[in-house]
């Protein structure tokens, strides 16, 4: 059966653009901002902009690592509490 | 027979602390400063230790510490978190920069020009709920089902939080390039 879809509004296709650019809509409503986004040139233009916004947001390096320092106090202190409990034993 | 200390530090190991960065990074934005944020990995990572039984093998072990690090922080560090100037979310009605940026650049090339520090400068600015879903979402690329577990309220609600942030965000980073110079403001009609 082939799912009847709707026409959205810009105002809609607004509201569902991040979803849909995050891939989180199912497929039907994502059809309809696709269809929207083709036959709406602004719309069209203003996905291309949040598109790049969202990419530049992935793109930058967060990427912050753990510090070593931290991560070996943290196994220390995992080995110090297994010792706590077998001594309680 | 209940496992040994050693089993379980072997599966909290390899299953736990490999999602020790992704862990100090949501840390590092919810506290703000770095020696609060190892504090607070710190502690998250020895209570996910504590309560490893609680942890079901097979599920989402990366949203289980980060609900953890997310309560810590607000059971213990919020408080202690210094209070900037924060963006007032509720004025973002106006969907997305891009009428004002339209005629001068299209392509959101300006962006490109903001240093990391300033995008993240502007992050921390961000109110408590929503810098949570946009630090989860576009740091860490979580699904909005994940976030939603994470901080424990409804998708919708996640995804309404990441639309206020997100274009609370831009229109920060917007105010900024402008200021800089990277941009020219349009003038409104």
């Amino acid at each position: 059966m082939t799912e009847k879809h709707r026409d959205i509004d810009c105002r809609e296709a607004a509201d569902q653009l991040y979803a849909y650019l995050d891939g989180e809509l199912t497929p039907a409503r994502a059809e309809e901002v696709r269809r929207h986004l083709e036959k709406c040139a602004p719309c069209l233009a203003v996905s291309g902009f949040e598109k790049a916004y969202l990419r530049f947001l992935e793109a930058r390096n967060f990427g912050r690592e753990a510090p070593q320092s931290l991560r070996k106090r943290i196994l220390d202190q995992l080995l110090f509490l297994d010792e706590g409990r077998s001594d309680t034993a | 027979m209940a496992p040994q200390p050693d089993d379980k530090r072997r599966a909290f190991e390899e299953e736990a602390l490999p999602h020790l960065d992704s862990v100090y990074r949501v840390a590092l934005r919810l506290a703000g400063d770095e020696t609060q944020a190892e504090d607070l990995v710190q502690e998250t990572m020895l209570k996910a230790y504590r309560s490893w039984h609680q942890y079901r093998p097979g599920t989402n072990v990366r949203a289980w510490l980060l609900t953890i690090v997310r309560h810590t922080f607000i059971n213990e560090y919020r408080k202690r978190r210094r209070a900037g100037t924060e963006i007032d979310v509720s004025q973002v009605e106006a969907f997305t920069v891009f009428p004002e940026v339209q005629e001068v650049d299209p392509e959101g090339r300006f962006f490109d020009q903001i240093v990391d520090d300033e995008v993240l400068r502007a992050i921390d600015a961000l109110p408590d709920e929503f810098r949570e879903a946009l630090i989860l979402s576009d740091v860490e690329g979580l699904a909005y089902a994940e976030i939603a577990q994470v901080t424990e309220v409804p998708v919708g609600t996640v995804k309404s939080r990441l639309f206020r942030a997100r274009q609370a965000l831009q229109r920060e980073l917007y105010d900024y390039a402008v200021e800089m110079g990277y941009i020219k403001k349009q003038p409104h009609d």
